[in-house]
């Protein structure tokens, strides 16, 4: 049409108008930030952002993953009998084959326990790699010490959870029970690199043997026991967090003078007394008697639903209720004498051990784990005094007390009857009402070649169904091989 | 008659005011074939928007310039155009439309006429979506749509619905289509926190309101949304007002439903004959009087001391039926349009509610609209659309709780629901929670303030040329709520409370131009131009409490403690410029190209935009000389097209390495959230569209046949890396797929006449195959079979194969299907689960998917009959494991488990009862059944009133119905509806067919009415 030159000023108005709007929208209406992330090029550049992170591994040892949950009951399902000791009611069929000795490489507990705790190791990583940023020097030493104690602790409790036990010595020594030795033994694949990128990530990485694994544990935890100050936070690793952390790792491997003398100084200098009471520990946080424990409140916590120690142990309908998950069998109840606190008292919260009235009303109940918001006690003195008395009695010595001091320490403290003599089976049943339901079971059983369970349906202590499958995840992906005996 | 009615006469001397020159009056009839009067019909003044519609007998008045031409046009009726010359009164006589091919399509950004169309677009009119008892319009469009599943999944209110258009294009990111209400992208995804399980915003448009939904299929037709389309389009076109009379129409319906399907579980007697044989023979348990060793002397003692069950209980419950009650529905609408030539208006509003037939569930909504059209002059219209919504959903639990009430089915019918002591007045000692609690002691309760709206202003310079502005919004305030009083599992022992808050609002601003151009006889070409920015923002703030005083305090304000709280915010932006030009040659050879560019916040800064261009070409047939008088065949059309769209559903911020905060107690740390990769883009997919058109017998016959090729690239995949690394993955586009597909409809006349008979006909084929995962494979993970693998289809069910049960000791027994040396599979059997190889167990993608029809007119009366149906799709039930596992735990069973394997030679498929053991409950192919259904969809009986029986009364029309939604199902599916897709279990895209406690949908019986005046 010919009037389309006539009508030009015609459009000049509209094509103005669409132009502006046009020009409204331009480039950098794309850039849209994020409001709750922060990048991570400038998330650890600054001493306030690695504290940030550090703090951030504290958290991670709260999944339920990791000590939250599942680093304390895994090892008291794995070391249930299911008649003598403790029994799996829920739901969650994952931990029932836990709790049977049924688990296979797709089992959600190993794949996700493994999955979490090694991310923790990696921020643990990024943190030590940060620390050049850090000027202060007590601050740097600080930090590279509780990123180190957190790295050993979880490369620690992976270990004895995924690899058979380490033992050189004694009746249950790998060459007594005729297994390689632990330099031909595998143990885990250890990441010591602060991973930013893909190609760090995808690297494969075969298992050291158990050997190593050890050995880079415990360089983590002397390094943080030389580098974390004597005094913290209370809520924070120290120096004797530390010593007591190694006391517990040369018991399991049967260094039993180091263990002495680990919690023998623990037991002198640290500080921490014991509680008068053996139930005060689990109803109050940071009491005396703590040398750590992982912090939780009613907000942050490893889970109140279908996470956390109190969700499963608790039933209590007039307490924080739970799903009644793990009972207690009335044989082990029956094992802690008339009157010890620890044992079993009609009154809830009077003792240690209840008659549930919550969810599967009847059953008895482990008081320890009564709310999703209490604290977690991880290191306690109570277990630097089992620690002592063991390998005095081991030993022979009785480096800081005897043996049975040790132990009648810890049973009047209970308001239990004390002995007159002990022997070693004694101190070792006395850890096991010590700390039921902490997750020392199986690895006390497993370290002195105890076997779960008696008779025909006996497991024996480095059974391969004892030994958590590396998840099947890994294996598909040609990573942390080989895969245990068994999966 | 003439002057009769005083609105198109203002109309038109308004008009005659505004125009130059001189005028001259017309007046005329429209009737149809028989010879009645049509009221309603369009007359426009061919080139302006001059015009009026015809009174309650046809008879129209309008003023025209001389030698004007009428356009008479009205939906059904194929439109006409009448030269008046030098006429003064016009007779016009509509054809009906059989064939649609005069029907104005929407299509992105624009119209076009059917015949002309070049994509593959379906469209359904209003009546296809009124007086159905759904919450939401897509639940009412299903069996209509060729080459689109609709799966509403659950029976759950205001649940979202899965719809797939020509298969799952996607692995990871959204598989949804784009909704866009008049031009303006809508939230249609789940915003809300409060539950595991989606919402669906769009239950927030009133189906009364809509005029048309259109559904772009390929490229040619959606390529114009670009990195939005990949997944369809959906267009919801909103009502209008017309010139004319001032219509007013008021409407209700009242129904009673209840569940299509419960499944039967084992009674009193049954449930203590089978449990007291599975302790017997729990290898874990001694029985025995006699020894003091024994774990219990009788049966009785280990039913008391496993599970708290009184084996000599006189209960006998019916668990599973007390999760479901009678239902009720209820709508109420009236709407009034209208207008003149300058100024048109529809003004609506509706109240509907639902009582759902899960007990607690309901759910209710009230909308108004107004839609408003003026025109300024000839040349300049604006318009406004606005719509507020208020909807209040009360919902029951996530299936994957105790509290869902379809998980009472798990409770033993040996204990009582009730307990005259408790305070409830319900038994609090069950096996599982009593989920009965949650009626009366908690709430769960989503609601929502929604409202759409735009204004729109068109500027028409010149004929032809189009400036058009749109500017609208989505506003979604989402409240939810829930409140577990002290008795109820997750409220104990002082109450529970959640507040959660959220703000979601689309803003988009739409321009473009067009240009309608005829150059001489033979050429017809219309371009379009333009820009298009949308920027979404989101708030929410949640906060979780407890310890309340009593039941009666149920705000966090009344909470002793706050458990959880929290408050944030994301975004987007799409930046986007368009172009499309369609050309028309001879009025039968047709081509179109399009191409947009995107540009989103969501893109990395290296990857910012994208160009997404398509292009079609039609040929129709019909039009040429050799067959332009043929008899029998009266249309036929041939059209192709390709094209590129994307999916940019990939997170807001996926390509960035971020650090987010995470909590310790009472101080915070950061970690990691992922690796980030700055190269994440969108996926990609190529679309090849062959169809075909056709009409035979002047449109007696009419239908459409489409084959497509979906090809997506790109795909965004989670590539696994070592745990060992500290990422367990990174997520990339790394991934490919195709689907393939055949859909057609057809459409028949069969009876026409007095009695008339209508038949649709739609099937939809579609394969979907995984082409590339990297090497790798997606499990679902859990219980669930669903993976994805290359070489399968999207879902497919893998794992290992149950066999059946050994006859010589009732152990369960699966396919080894391990590979034999030579290559072959060994299909010898094991009692040892982990001997067996993973295989192959099921698809949960149907073969075919389609609806039909059936409309029998005579006189007043239209009954209606659309059937549905899915045929070949499998169904894993994850709840299998408790429900129908031969006695394992102390879950009721399903009837069936009563044929357990009991004696050597026993022949069966039930293993042997044995408390504990796990004989059979490893996830595997024994809970896979057959999704195979034809169900009665919807019945509909509906009588007009003959027009002089309601003349005397000033009532223009009336119509009363009956309706029967879901009215039956044909189906070997043994749970209990095989329209079924849990969304429990973090619902990835990926997770098909999966039953876990799901409620079944509803049978609904209704009757109603509608009036016009």
């Amino acid at each position: 049409m010919k009037t389309i030159p006539v009508s030009f000023r015609r459009l000049v108005a509209p094509a103005a108008f669409l132009l502006t709007l046009g020009l409204m929208g331009c480039d950098k209406q794309l850039d849209i930030e994020p409001q709750q992330s922060v990048d991570a090029a400038t998330a650890l550049s600054t001493p306030e952002g690695v504290q940030s992170a550090l703090t951030g591994a504290y958290a991670r040892l709260d999944l339920p993953q990791s000590y939250g949950t599942n680093l304390l009951l895994l090892a008291d399902l794995l070391g249930t009998d299911n008649t003598t000791y403790i029994g799996w009611q829920g739901t969650f069929i994952s931990y029932r084959e836990v709790a049977r000795k049924q688990m296979t490489d797709v089992n959600t507990e190993a794949d996700r326990t493994w999955n979490q705790n090694f991310q923790t190791i990696n921020l643990t990583n990024l943190v030590l790699d940060a620390l050049p940023v850090v000027t202060d020097d007590d601050e740097k030493s600080r930090i590279e010490g509780e990123a180190r104690m957190i790295r050993g602790m979880v490369y620690f409790e992976l270990a004895r959870l995924y690899a058979q036990p380490y033992r050189t010595t004694g009746a249950f020594s790998n060459a007594a029970v005729g297994v390689p030795a632990p330099s031909s033994t595998p143990g885990l694949p250890i990441n010591l690199s602060a991973n930013k990128t893909e190609a760090d990530a995808a690297r494969r990485i075969a298992r050291s043997s158990l050997e190593e694994t050890y050995t880079q544990i415990l360089a983590d935890l002397t390094a943080a026991e030389n580098l974390l100050p004597a005094s913290n936070d209370r809520t924070r690793f120290d120096q004797y967090d530390a010593k007591a952390f190694l006391a517990r790792v040369y018991l399991q491997r049967g260094e039993y003078a180091k263990a002495r003398d680990l919690a023998n100084e623990v037991i002198n200098d640290s500080g921490a007394s014991l509680n008068a009471s053996s139930v005060s520990t689990f109803t109050n946080k940071n009491s005396s008697e703590v040398l750590f424990e992982i912090q939780q409140n009613d907000q942050n916590n490893a889970g109140n639903s279908n996470d956390g120690l109190a969700t499963f142990y608790s039933s209590n309908a007039a307490g924080f209720g739970g799903r009644g998950d793990v009972r207690i069998f009335a044989s082990f109840a029956n094992l802690y004498g008339a009157g010890d606190q620890r044992g079993f008292n009609p009154q809830i919260g009077a003792s240690l051990i209840y008659e549930g009235d919550g969810r599967r009303a009847g059953a008895l109940r482990s008081f320890k784990w009564n709310n999703a918001g209490q604290n977690i006690s991880i290191l306690r003195l109570a277990e630097m005094y089992l620690i002592r008395a063991e390998t005095n009695q081991r030993l022979g010595t009785s480096v800081g007390a005897t043996p049975l001091d040790d132990v009648n320490l810890i049973r009047s403290r209970a308001q239990a009857a004390t002995l007159g003599s002990v022997t070693l089976a004694d101190i070792l049943q006395e850890r096991d009402l010590e700390f039921a339901f902490e997750g020392f079971r199986i690895h006390d059983y497993k370290r002195t070649g105890r076997s779960i369970g008696t008779g025909a349906t006996g497991i024996a202590a480095n059974a391969p169904e004892l030994v958590m499958p590396i998840p099947k995840y890994e294996i598909n992906l040609g990573n942390a091989l080989p895969q245990n005996e068994g999966y | 008659m003439k002057n009769k009615y005083l609105l198109p006469l203002a109309g038109s001397l308004l008009v005659a005011s505004a125009a130059v020159g001189q005028t001259r009056a017309v007046s005329g009839r429209v009737t149809d074939a028989t010879g009645s009067g049509l009221p309603g019909v369009t007359v426009l003044e061919q080139g302006t928007s001059n015009g009026t519609s015809t009174n309650a007998d046809g008879s129209f008045t309008l003023n025209v310039q001389p030698g004007a031409t009428l356009v008479v046009s009205s939906i059904g009726f194929e439109t006409q155009n009448v030269a008046v010359g030098d006429r003064s009164s016009v007779a016009v006589t509509l054809k009906t439309n059989a064939t649609q091919l005069g029907e104005a399509i929407v299509v992105g950004y624009g119209t076009q006429v059917k015949r002309e169309l070049t994509g593959s677009v379906t469209q359904l009119g209003s009546k296809d979506v009124e007086n159905v008892p759904v919450v939401s319009f897509e639940q009412a469009i299903q069996g209509r749509t060729p080459g689109v599943q609709i799966n509403q999944g659950s029976g759950k209110l205001g649940a979202g619905v899965q719809i797939r258009v020509r298969g799952a294009s996607s692995i990871t990111a959204s598989n949804q289509p784009l909704y866009v209400i008049d031009g303006i992208p809508v939230t249609s995804q789940d915003v809300g926190s409060a539950s595991g399980e989606p919402l669906n915003p769009l239950a927030d448009l009133n189906p009364s309101d809509i005029e048309s939904i259109t559904i772009l299929k390929d490229a040619a037709s959606s390529a114009i949304y670009g990195s939005r389309a990949s997944n369809g389009v959906v267009l919801v076109t909103t009502k209008r007002g017309r010139s004319g009379d001032t219509r007013v129409t008021v409407g209700a319906y009242f129904g009673r439903q209840e569940a299509t399907k419960l499944r039967k579980f084992l009674n009193a007697d049954q449930y203590k004959e089978l449990f007291s044989e599975s302790i017997l023979n729990s290898p874990f348990l001694l029985i025995d009087p006699n020894d003091p060793d024994a774990d219990y002397a009788s049966v009785a003692d280990a039913f008391a001391g496993e599970a708290g069950l009184d084996l000599n209980s006189t209960e006998n419950t019916p668990w599973s039926e007390l999760a479901f009650r009678k239902g009720s529905v209820q709508q109420y609408d009236a709407s009034v349009s209208g207008g003149d030539a300058k100024t048109r208006f529809f003004l609506s509003g509706s109240y509907s509610d639902q009582q759902g037939i899960i007990i607690g569930n309901r759910y209710r909504r009230g909308s108004l609209r107004a839609n408003l059209d003026h025109s300024l002059s000839e040349k300049v219209r604006i318009g406004l659309n606005l719509s507020l919504t208020r909807s209040v959903n009360d919902r029951v639990a996530d299936d994957n709780a105790f509290s869902n009430p379809v998980q009472l089915n798990a409770l033993p019918p040996i204990q009582a629901a009730n307990d005259p002591t408790d305070p409830t007045g319900l038994n609090r000692n069950t096996l599982y929670y009593n989920a009965l609690l949650q009626v009366d002691n908690a709430e769960n309760r989503s609601g929502n303030y929604r409202s759409f709206g735009n204004v729109s202003l068109a500027y028409e310079p010149i004929k032809g040329l189009i400036f058009r502005t749109e500017n609208g919004y989505d506003f979604l305030n989402l409240n939810e709520r829930i409140y577990q009083g002290r008795f109820t599992e997750d409220g104990a022992p002082t109450g529970y409370g959640l507040q959660n808050q959220l703000q979601g609002i689309n803003y988009t601003t739409n321009n473009t131009v067009t240009w309608l151009k005829t150059l001489g006889e033979e050429h017809t070409l219309e371009a379009l131009g333009g820009f298009s920015f949308q920027r979404y923002d989101q708030q929410n703030n949640s906060s979780e409490g407890r310890g309340f005083p009593n039941d009666q305090f149920k705000r966090i304000a009344s909470a002793a403690r706050i458990t959880a709280a929290s408050s944030g915010g994301t975004g987007y932006t799409f930046l986007s410029y368009l172009s499309r030009v369609n050309y028309t040659f001879r009025n039968r050879y047709l081509a179109s190209v399009s191409a947009r560019l995107d540009g989103s916040s969501r893109f990395s800064p290296d990857n910012q935009y994208g160009v997404f261009p398509a292009a079609s070409v039609g040929w129709i047939v019909s039009e040429e000389g050799f067959l332009k008088d043929n008899n029998v065949l009266s249309f036929l059309k041939f059209r192709g097209s390709y094209g590129l769209t994307g999916n940019s559903e990939i997170g807001n911020f996926s390509s960035r390495r971020l650090y987010s905060a995470i909590p310790y107690a009472d101080v915070a740390g950061i970690q990691p959230t992922g690796l980030g990769n700055p190269d994440l883009t969108w996926e990609t997919t190529k679309q090849a569209d062959i169809g075909v058109e056709f009409g035979f017998l002047n449109g007696r016959i009419a239908g459409e046949v489409d084959v497509y090729e979906k090809i997506t690239n790109d795909l965004l995949l989670d590539l696994q890396l070592p745990y060992t690394g500290g990422y367990p993955i990174v997520t990339r586009n790394i991934g490919d797929l195709r689907n393939r597909g055949i859909e057609f409809s057809l459409n028949t006349r069969n009876l026409d006449g007095d009695f008339k008979w209508l038949t649709n006909f739609n099937l939809s084929i579609n394969r979907n195959k995984i082409t590339n995962l990297n090497g790798q494979e997606i499990i679902a993970g859990g219980r669930n079979l669903g993976r994805v693998r290359e070489g399968e289809p999207i879902g497919v069910f893998w794992g290992v194969e149950y066999a059946g049960v050994d006859p010589a000791n009732g152990d369960a027994l699966y396919y080894l299907n391990t590979t034999n040396p030579d290559g072959s599979i060994n299909r010898g059997t094991t009692n040892d689960y982990s001997a067996a190889a993973e295989a192959k167990l099921g698809d949960p993608n149907p073969d075919f998917t389609g609806g039909l029809t059936n409309t029998f007119t005579f006189k007043g009366f239209e009954l209606s009959i659309l059937n549905q149906f899915v045929k070949g799709n499998d169904i894993y039930n994850i709840g299998g494991v408790f429900q129908s596992v031969n006695g394992d735990y102390f879950d009721n069973q399903t009837l069936d488990q009563l044929e357990r394997w009991q004696n050597p030679g026993d022949i069966t498929d039930v293993p042997q009862a044995r408390l504990y053991e796990g004989n059979g409950t490893a996830p595997s192919s024994r809970w896979i059944s057959d999704g195979s259904f034809f169900r009665f969809k919807n019945v509909t009986l509906g009588y007009t009133l003959p027009n002089n029986l309601l003349k005397p009364t000033g009532i223009r029309s009336a119509r009363v119905y009956v309706t029967a939604q879901n009215l039956f199902t044909i189906t070997n599916y043994d749970g209990y509806d095989p329209e079924v897709n849990t969304t429990s279990f973090g619902r990835p895209s990926y997770l098909l067919g999966h039953d876990f406690y799901t409620p079944p949908l509803a049978k609904t019986w209704l009757i109603g009415f509608n009036l016009g005046f």
